[in-house]
Parts: C-alpha cells; structure tokens; sequence
C-alpha cells in the first residue's frame, strides 16, 4: 500500500501560521474599529491564503545533487526490502571502499512506495544515480539511458547469472539488466485448520481448491486469501492464470490479455468471492492484510513468497504450523511458479567515465559471500550459480528454491510492461467483484495495445 | 504683478537642475526594493511551476522519463478519451462541495460556541485546535485503522451496539468510503474554519446587538439579520481557501482507498497521481494538473461572482 504521495497539504496546514497570525492579531484590533479596516485585513487573507492555496497545488521537483565527475565517486540508489537492507548497504560499502582507496560510493536508500517517483524525478531532472536497484530496466535500455551488462561487470559475473534471469534481463536481444534478487510464488496453508476442516493435504487442482475452500469455510474460517488490491494484483492473477494455459503474452510474443484461459480463470476467482469462499472484497485486499488473517488462523489457504514468513506471518505468530505446495492448476497435470526478478541497471555518465567505479563496485557486489548474505537477511532467492547452494540448506527457502527452473516470468523485458502492470493493478479487481472478467480484460488488452 | 509672478516661477522651473539620470532610475527603481522580494517569491513559487505544469502536459514524455519532444494537444486528446474521466471529475465536484457545506455549517455552530463565553472556554479553543496541528495523513491512517473490517473499532461499536449484524467493510464499498472520507475531510478542515469563523464573530461591535437587543429582536433574528450578513466576508474567505485545499486534497484519499476499487473513488488529484505512476504516463498526468488547475479557478471565481465578493471586500 502506498502511503505517501505528494505532500499536498489539506485544512490549510501550509498557511496556517500566517493566516493564524492574521488572524489573531485582527481579534486584537478588530473590537470597535469599523468595518472597512475589518475587509482591508481579510482581503490581505484572502490573498495571502490564495496564493499559498494555490501554489500548493503546484507539483515540486525533488533535488538531489549531482556528483563530481572524477570517475571515482559514484551514487547508488538502493531499495529499502526491509529495515534490515540499509545496514547491510552500509557495511558492503565500507568493506569496498577500504579496499578500493580513493573509490568512493554515495549510497540512498529508498522506499518501494516512493520507488517509481522518485525514479522518474532522476530521468527527468537528469539526476539519475549511477547504479540503481529497481524492479524494471527496459524503458531505460529503450530510451538509452543504461549501458549493457557487459560494459559494467566482468565477464566471470557476468557468466555466473543463472540463464534463466539472464534471459528476463535483455532487451532487443543485449542484456541490459543485471539481476540482483529473485522471488518465486507457492500456496500456504494451515495445517492445523486443515486438519479441522478433515482435508489431508494441500490441494493440486482447482477442483480441490473449491471444495478445501469449502470445508474450512464449514470449520468456521475463510477458505481463500485473494489479495486483488491494487498492491500486487498482477502477480497473483498470473500466478494462477499461468496454471490454466494462459498468460500475458501469446507464442509470438504479442499482447493476449484477454485470451480465453485468462477469462476462463477470472471466473473462476470470481465464483470463489462470490460463493463466499474468500475474504470480503478481495478486489481492494492487499497482502498483508491477507497474510495477517492467515497467521492469525482466520484463512486457510493463499499464496505467498519466500519472504512471507519472515515478513508476514512470524510478526504476528511466532510458530504457525503451516505448509508450502506447488501452486494448484485446473487439470492438477502442471504446477508452475510465478518468477519475479529485480535489477541493478547502471546509467551513462559523464561520457562512460564512470564505467570503471561501477564496474569495480559491482564486481564486489556479486562476490559470493556478499550476495548470499544479501539474499539470506532479506529472505530473496539467487539469480547466480554461486549463491544458489548457500540458500537450500534451509528446508523452507529450498522449496522455493527448488521452484525456480520452471518459473515463468512476466514480460519485463517489453518496455510497455509497466504500463499493463499498473492497469492491471488499478482494474483487474473489479472483475471478480461486479465488473465483467471478459471487459475488464479487454480494456488491459486495449491499454496494452496502445503502450506498445 | 501676476505675469511677473508666473515669469518668475516658469524661470525658476526651467532653472533647477533635473536630477541626473541615474537618480531618475534610482527613485523610479525604489519600490522595485520593497516589491521584489515578493515578486521573486511569487514567480519561484507560483508562477514556475505553473508555466513548468502546462509545458509537461504539452510534452512528449516516455515511460522511463526522458522527454522526447512536444505533441501539442495529444495529451489533453488522451485524457479526454478516458472513461474514467468524467465520473472522477464529477465525484470531484461533489466531494468538494459536501466537505465544504458540511464544514461551513459545522463551523458556523462551533465559532458561535467558542464566542460564547463560559469556564474552559480556552480548553475547548485548544481541542478544536487540535486536529489542525495533526498530520493529516496520520489522521487518515488512524481513521482507515478505526475502519479496517477485521479489527475496526468503528465495526466493533456498532456490533455491540446491534446496529449492525455483522462487520461491514466500510472503505470497499465506494459510496460508504466516499462518505467516511468526507467525514474525515469535514474534521481536519474544521479547526481553520471555525477560528476564521471566530475571528469573524468577535470582530462584529457589540453596539449592534444592543440596538437590536433594544429593538426587540429575537436571537434568531439577530442571527440571520445581523450576525450573518456581518460574518460574510469571513464566510466567503474561508470557503474558498477550503474549496482550494479540498480539491487538491490528496493523503486522505490515497491513505484510505488508494483511489480504489479501480477508479470509484478518485477525485481529479489521485487520479492524476495514478496516471503518472501506474499507467507511467507523465504528459497525460500534467494535462490533468491543468485541467485540475482550471477547474479550482473556475470554481473560484464562479464563487466570487455568486457571493458578489466586490461589494464585500473593499
């Protein structure tokens, strides 16, 4: 959820002192003047008050300072995951710049719901950092504005990327993002609930989520978490779309928003919520609301990410007994996985003078050590050979692990991608409340369409 | 003697030396010292980012950011083919004329109440003062938490009540969102209202309430008849800068519903937000500021036409 926004002040909190003032001091003066004082001092008001008003409506730029351009000091934009990535951040480059004298990196962290913003702030002021850590890199390869991976790190890292991320990491064909964190989607469930309900084990077809559903709704708790908010409703459509043959792209490549399969599994969520088998109005439910119900026992089953236990589920209960399974399918014949990559991109610079910090800095960044510590703090799952190992010793991350090669991604790497995620974030709800799947998709399809 | 006198004075005239030129420009320039501070402050202020707002919505803007060039009025040619567009607008209209009637009439009662004197009047000034000093996304947030449908005090009392048989999900459903936001529009725009209210009331002499206490008249004919007519112009001024802030009010909506369910409870200032950061579509996004920028004006000077604001204020 979002929570920020433009500080567009409301009440007139921006005039406040002033008009205060003017207000209290005409108290003063006002008994037994005349009236015509009374209207100077409130025509003074009202401009006062009009032109704060108004230039409060006005939409103010962001500065951050641009760096020197010595080639040894680069800025790096970095997402805030958790509390815990700024200290990790902070000691990675202190480690580095020890042991690079002279090298110098200027690190700022940034919210995820302050991410796009700002972002867009530093395309358009050209402010861009030099590294950022980001969930999109193709409309900046489109637009020019990043160099190649191959410019930026060393061929053996480069050669460490697992295959798979490198793929979701090209654009026309060069790889332009350098993968950093990869995330993948399994069903939870409660097994104590499920074991009320008399269900035996984790549902592998649609069939046998209806019916779970069903008796944990007898048992007294809500049967599906369905989070269609506009928080991640892309992924977790897909993450059940993909199931039923469908998807956001045809074998060619070409936008099939609103393909039958797609249709076909939005009717069914819908007869889900409408059946009362998920929580209420799941069409403005975000995740975390879901997965506070879930570890309060109130849910039986939803799908989640390696990081849900960590981030969810144990600081609200401490020791859940629940389960992981593969994602259920209409036929019960396939079990794929949403794969969800995020990227370091390196922007151009000062004539490529800044090349070599960055490739230094990344190069350190993606030592063995120092990426899997990342990925064990933060609960996220390897996009390098290297680290993959340090992961599965745990049992719970092995699972999701072990779902990674057959993951299917988005299509990320089309420069239009953002622009259908946010449609789909803002519309794609209403269609399991009182819209029309087959409409609502169809208007993505027409959004998509137009983006490109 | 008096041709004498005007020969005199034209030789005198024609004789005293004119001030040199840079004197000239120098008084000419004087008040440019006592004007410029607050014509600099308005044109970075007001002016720039005017100008800067209808040259992004005439550009040409890429996903990422970069600009690319201008495209006239394709923007504006987009954002009027929105479907979403007229519903927001008219959502809008409605939001900023509920917030402020119902705040307007609230305050009328409140300022009336922290005229009256009686004990812990102070105590009262300050309460009421308080929601003014609280953030008002804080504010927001603290209401969709009393709101949520699983742990919501709001929900909690109207069960215990029997008011209601089972929790509602009051920010899901957009007309009951709508109006629980309004709800906590009206509360955080009360505080300024009722003091400019206040300041109003206690600027009206006190001789005329004698004369109509001695002509007789009841209290509410002194209130319609002199006490309204005399609070006008703090009537009118509050009003507007609430008709202002209300409509670019942003955190309450976007702490509570985000805009949500789809577009059903966006007003023109979220919907904005959205189109430069969901359908990352920066020029559409400032082609609404203008128009956003367009309607307050309107509605402004609308205002100003209808309450015949000249008579008043001059």
């Amino acid at each position: 959820m979002r929570t920020d926004g433009p500080q567009h002040d409301f009440s007139g909190n921006l005039d406040a002192g002033a008009l205060r003032a003017r207000v209290l001091e005409h108290v003063d003066h006002a008994a037994g003047r005349r009236r015509g004082q009374m209207n100077r001092h409130l025509l003074g008001v009202v401009a006062a008050g009009l032109t704060v008003a108004l230039s409060a409506g006005g939409c103010g730029k962001g500065s951050s300072s641009s760096d020197d351009s010595d080639g040894k000091s680069i800025k790096f934009v970095a997402a805030i995951y958790d509390e815990k990535a700024q200290p990790y951040w902070d000691a990675l480059i202190k480690k580095f710049e020890s042991k690079n004298s002279g090298y110098k990196v200027n690190l700022e962290m940034v919210d995820w719901t302050q991410m796009d913003a700002k972002v867009k702030t530093y395309v358009q002021t050209k402010q861009v950092p030099d590294v950022l850590n980001y969930n999109a890199f193709s409309d900046f390869a489109r637009d020019g504005l990043v160099y190649k991976a191959s410019e930026v790190v060393s061929p053996a890292t480069l050669g460490d990327f697992t295959p798979t991320f490198v793929e979701q990491a090209k654009y026309n064909g060069e790889q332009y993002g350098i993968p950093f964190i990869s995330s993948a989607r399994l069903l939870f469930y409660n097994k104590p609930l499920f074991a009320k309900a008399g269900i035996t084990g984790p549902p592998k077809t649609w069939n046998e989520v209806r019916a779970n559903a069903e008796k944990i709704k007898k048992a007294g708790a809500i049967g599906y978490g369905l989070p269609l908010g506009p928080e991640e409703a892309q992924v977790e459509f897909y993450s059940w779309a993909m199931n039923n043959g469908g998807g956001w792209v045809d074998a060619s490549g070409k936008w099939a928003i609103n393909q039958k399969a797609n249709v076909d599994t939005l009717a069914f969520l819908k007869d889900l919520n409408k059946s009362g088998l998920t929580q209420p109005n799941p069409e403005s439910t975000d995740r975390k609301t879901v997965f506070n119900q879930f570890a309060q026992g109130r849910i039986g089953m939803s799908i989640g990410g390696p990081f849900t236990k960590a981030g969810f589920i144990e600081p609200v209960t401490k020791n859940l007994d629940f389960g992981v399974a593969p994602l259920p399918s209409r036929s019960g014949n396939e079990h794929n996985t949403p794969g969800v990559m995020d990227v370091l991109v390196a922007f151009k610079k000062a004539g490529g003078k800044n090349k070599d910090a960055i490739k230094k800095f990344l190069d350190f960044v993606y030592q063995k050590e120092n990426t899997s510590k990342f990925l064990t703090t933060e609960g996220f799952l390897p996009v390098t050979r290297s680290a993959g190992d340090a992961l599965s010793a745990d049992p719970y991350m092995k699972q999701f692990v072990d779902a990674l090669p057959a993951s299917r991604f988005a299509p990320t790497s089309n420069p239009a991608w953002s622009a259908v995620a946010g449609a789909v974030k803002q519309d794609l709800g209403a269609s399991v409340a009182d819209d029309d799947p087959k409409k609502v998709l169809d208007k993505i399809q027409e959004t998509a369409e137009k983006a490109g | 003697m008096r041709d004498l006198k005007t020969g005199r004075r034209r030789a005198a005239t024609s004789q005293a030396p004119r001030p040199s030129l840079p004197r000239r420009a120098g008084r000419a320039l004087t008040p440019l010292l006592w004007l410029g501070p607050s014509l600099a402050l308005i044109s970075v202020v007001v002016l720039w980012p005017v100008i800067e707002m209808v040259r992004t919505s005439l550009q040409d803007i890429t996903s990422s950011g970069v600009t690319v060039g201008y495209r006239g009025a394709g923007n504006y040619r987009d954002l009027f083919d929105e479907d979403g567009l007229i519903p927001v607008v008219l959502r809008t209209l409605l939001w900023v004329g509920g917030i402020v009637a119902v705040t307007m009439a609230l305050s009328l009662a409140l300022g009336q109440l922290l005229n009256a004197r009686f004990p812990g009047r102070r105590a009262v000034r300050w309460a009421v003062v308080v929601p003014w000093a609280a953030s008002v996304l804080m504010t927001a947030l603290i209401w969709k938490w009393m709101l949520d449908n699983y742990s919501g005090l709001v929900n909690r009392v109207l069960l215990d009540l029997h008011l209601i048989d089972e929790p509602v999900n009051w920010l899901a459903h957009p007309a009951e969102a709508m109006l629980w936001m309004m709800w906590v529009a009206v509360f955080v725009s009360l505080p300024f209202t009722s003091f400019v209210i206040l300041a109003g009331l206690q600027t009206i002499p006190s001789e005329v309430y004698e004369a109509a206490r001695v002509d007789g008249a009841g209290p509410l004919r002194t209130y319609v008849g002199i006490t309204l007519p005399l609070l006008r112009p703090a009537i009118l001024i509050a009003s507007i800068i609430n008709v202002i802030n209300v409509f670019n009010s942003f955190p309450i909506i976007w702490a509570m519903t985000g805009g949500g369910p789809g577009h059903d409870t966006d007003t023109t200032t979220t919907f904005m937000y959205k189109m430069a950061f969901y359908d990352q579509n920066v020029g559409e996004s400032g082609a609404m500021a203008v128009v956003n920028f367009v309607l307050i004006l309107v509605m402004v000077l609308m205002y100003l036409r209808a309450a015949r604001w000249r008579e008043e204020v001059r």
